[in-house]
């Protein structure tokens, strides 16, 4: 009697445990990866206001690829910091995974545009960095830095330091050792800009595999609109002055996607011709930066106060 | 190779003047010593153990003092280097202090702690531990803001973001301030032997004084050079530019 109460009780936790598990699928559904939500900032430059992101609302979803492009000095890498949580917002709230952020943490690791690599660790020892933060211990963090360099192709240059690796190396490294943390999204700040037009070539190839693999969600932040058509399922546009999501294109094209496909190019051009007006209005700011009243403002603030690049010591 | 030569017939050739200007019988040999007498002197002290006993209670201050001035030293540097409030007050004070010759510390290391070693490793500190706080503060000041906002998005918090991210950011700053350190600690280390009798390679002159034996004036004064630098080419030279390659401060 006893025995047969206790094994229905135990159904009973199965059955309740398969229907949570199931609504918890059905929330994920709804609830989008992340949220930005009415998200400004403003700049204080020589004493007057400047807005690098207004009222920005934007969302992508479990395993999305969202690229947004805009052009230097619109408040895309802000944006970006934003979410990182290594920079407030004056209003708005950003959400991951239903969570409200604070501050920033290992569940959305950043990829800058400089790998950001520690010199005084070797290779593997980098990619173990954010593992140890965690407190994995020793011979696991070993395992799943291995498992990640091994996908960015770079075990044989495990032992290897810093200053030995080329530039397209050291961003793959930056890529792994984000992985290695199994981040809720990846957050990637221009990552291949500093790159020559090969490696950038190749870490395209790479980056679609490794999102291809992992079905990690992806925020990249590019002035670049081939490599957004080349990567991304969804573009974002930010205009400039003030900095407002001014359109979205998504992009259906087979995978993985070369730079130099005719599809490609066909679609940047199509992005590139609705986008001219604001083009137009950044290169006109830039070439009569004296006499432009109207624009003075954000001239003066493209001036990079907030670069992410440190400088060498 | 070519340049080691030189070096060395360099040195041939001084010794030999000095042993020319000894012949010549101008000055009594307790003004100026034979070349021979003051090898003799060398490898006597050295048979005999008193060089070496000197050297192993000269280095064992210099290793409490220099040790004791680094630690002090990174953490006043970190407290100016991330903290404001410390920047503004205990900065002006750390950089007035530097002005101050070490050895004008002698007259209050005297009266804390009196004639003896304590004294001296007090002096072995003070000499130290400013260089290695201001660069240390430098070091701190000047890690790039991307490695704290990787290691911040990594997850790096407290003092491990301390002893993990920045200390070894600030390393090469750190080393250099050192090194300075270091050759301040020998200097200090050697005047307060001289003034505080109490053995030591500085205790040393001070008895080849008292005997008129300038042969051992000499012969240890030439073994205080060659411990500087030996620590200073051999090790800080070495430590400093590997540093400085690995960091990427300097093309290979």
């Amino acid at each position: 009697m006893l025995e047969s109460v206790e094994i229905e009780n135990t159904i009973d936790i199965d059955q309740i445990k398969v229907e949570s598990r199931q609504l918890a699928n059905k929330l994920n559904d709804v609830q989008p990866k992340l949220r930005i939500q009415n998200i400004s900032k403003s700049f204080q430059s020589n004493n007057r206001g400047f807005s690098a992101l207004e009222d920005i609302n934007l969302e992508a979803r479990e395993g999305e690829f969202v690229c947004i492009v805009g052009p230097s000095g619109c408040g895309k890498t802000t944006l970006l910091n934003i979410v990182a949580g290594l920079e407030k917002a004056d209003s708005g709230e950003v959400w991951i995974s239903g969570h409200k952020i604070n501050g920033a943490g290992p569940d959305r690791v950043v990829i800058f545009q400089e790998a950001a690599l520690f010199p005084w660790l070797n290779v593997i020892k980098n990619v173990e960095f954010g593992l140890k933060q965690k407190g994995v211990n020793g011979s696991q963090r070993r395992n799943t830095a291995l498992e990640y360099l091994k996908m960015v192709h770079l075990t044989k240059f495990q032992h290897a330091h810093v200053h030995e690796l080329s530039g397209g190396m050291k961003q793959r490294v930056a890529i792994a050792r984000a992985l290695a943390m199994n981040p809720e999204m990846l957050l990637m700040d221009e990552p291949f800009s500093a790159l020559d037009a090969q490696t950038r070539w190749i870490l395209h190839f790479e980056l679609q595999n490794i999102w291809l693999k992992t079905k990690k969600t992806i925020l990249f932040v590019t002035h670049n609109i081939r490599e957004a058509v080349c990567l991304a399922d969804r573009i974002v546009i930010l205009s400039t002055s003030p900095g407002r999501i001014k359109k979205e294109f998504t992009v259906e094209l087979p995978r993985p996607r070369d730079d130099n496909d005719v599809n490609v190019a066909e679609y940047s051009t199509r992005i590139m011709k609705e986008l001219k007006a604001e083009i137009n209005k950044v290169v006109k700011c830039e070439m009569d930066a004296d006499s432009c009243v109207e624009c003075d403002i954000k001239c003066t603030t493209e001036v990079p106060a907030k670069t992410d690049v440190g400088g060498g010591i | 190779m070519y340049s080691i030569i030189k070096r060395v017939l360099f040195f041939i050739l001084l010794i030999g003047i000095w042993e020319l200007l000894f012949r010549f019988g101008i000055w009594p040999e307790y003004v100026l010593p034979t070349p021979v007498s003051v090898g003799k002197t060398l490898i006597h002290g050295f048979h005999d153990h008193t060089f070496l006993i000197a050297i192993a209670i000269s280095m064992k201050r210099i290793a409490i003092g220099y040790g004791i001035s680094i630690v002090i030293g990174i953490f006043l540097g970190l407290l100016i280097g991330r903290i404001r409030i410390f920047e503004e007050t205990l900065g002006s004070l750390i950089s007035g202090l530097q002005t101050l010759p070490t050895i004008c510390w002698l007259p209050l290391a005297l009266l804390w702690f009196g004639l003896n070693d304590r004294a001296i490793i007090f002096l072995v500190i003070m000499g130290a531990v400013l260089s290695i706080t201001i660069a240390t503060d430098t070091g701190v000041k000047s890690v790039p803001i991307l490695y704290l906002r990787a290691a911040k998005t990594m997850g790096a918090r407290g003092w491990k973001l301390y002893l993990e991210v920045i200390i070894p950011a600030a390393l090469p700053h750190i080393i250099t301030g050192m090194k300075q350190g270091w050759s301040f600690a020998w200097r200090s280390l050697m005047a307060g032997e001289l003034l505080i009798v109490c053995l030591g390679l500085g205790h040393l002159l001070m008895i080849g004084r008292e005997l008129n034996d300038m042969s051992q004036v000499i012969a240890v004064m030439i073994v205080i050079i060659i411990i500087g630098i030996l620590v200073d080419r051999l090790f800080f030279v070495k430590v400093e530019q590997r540093i400085r390659e690995r960091w990427g401060l300097v093309k290979v």
